[in-house]
């Protein structure tokens, strides 16, 4: 299974302007919101799907590809902001954060827990 | 740095009637595992009732508590499987 995933960059290389007030526009916001509703299954993890960056994140990862589940990943680390939104979001203080048909499933104990029930393949496929 | 103990009686504080158990899995006073059992959380989802515990260390995990893992659950499925 080489590739699984579809990794979703969040970043452009041009570094964004950042506002010095708090305004409309809110592009990495609106990037995060996008990502979550355009993919079935998405992961938001600290590395990698090949190079996790943190045991929760590579254990929610090796769950989801015992599973055989297609998922796209959102690596969070290159970018503080990308955490500081997608938890503005989503209102989940940790990463992994793991959403399927644009809803929170929950972070890597809820995912091991409902893998572990057999809920999460009910749930992603 | 927080204690196991200043993290159960936190929770225990933020939800009456919860009985918690914590653990210092490495050690170093940073990274726990907590078991939360609670009335509180009947009728509520799974991701609800982490986000109740999570509340209580507003902004401080991923800072002063670098990881806080939980399991939730009622008093009505407390039991052994």
């Amino acid at each position: 299974m080489s590739s699984q995933f579809d990794p979703v960059p969040m970043m452009s290389s041009e570094p964004q302007p950042v506002p010095a007030t708090s305004e409309e526009s809110n592009p990495i916001r609106d990037a995060i919101a996008e990502a979550i509703g355009e993919h079935k299954v998405i992961l938001f993890m600290k590395g990698t799907p090949e190079a996790p960056a943190c045991g929760f994140s590579a254990r929610t990862v090796a769950i989801l590809q015992s599973l055989d589940v297609p998922f796209a990943a959102v690596d969070i680390l290159p970018d503080p902001r990308i955490r500081q939104e997608l938890s503005a979001i989503s209102n989940w203080p940790t990463i992994p954060q793991l959403f399927a048909g644009g809803e929170l499933i929950g972070g890597c104990d809820i995912v091991t827990e409902m893998y572990e029930s057999g809920e999460l393949a009910q749930t992603l496929v | 740095m927080p204690s196991v103990e200043d993290i159960r009686n936190r929770i225990v504080a933020a939800i009456p009637g919860a009985s918690v158990e914590v653990e210092d899995y490495t050690g170093g006073g940073d990274h726990f595992r907590a078991t939360v059992t609670a009335a509180a959380f009947e009728g509520r989802s799974r991701v609800e009732q982490h986000r109740l515990v999570y509340e209580v260390f507003d902004g401080e995990i991923g800072g002063a508590i670098h990881a806080l893992a939980l399991k939730t659950q009622t008093p009505a499925n407390n039991q052994p499987n």
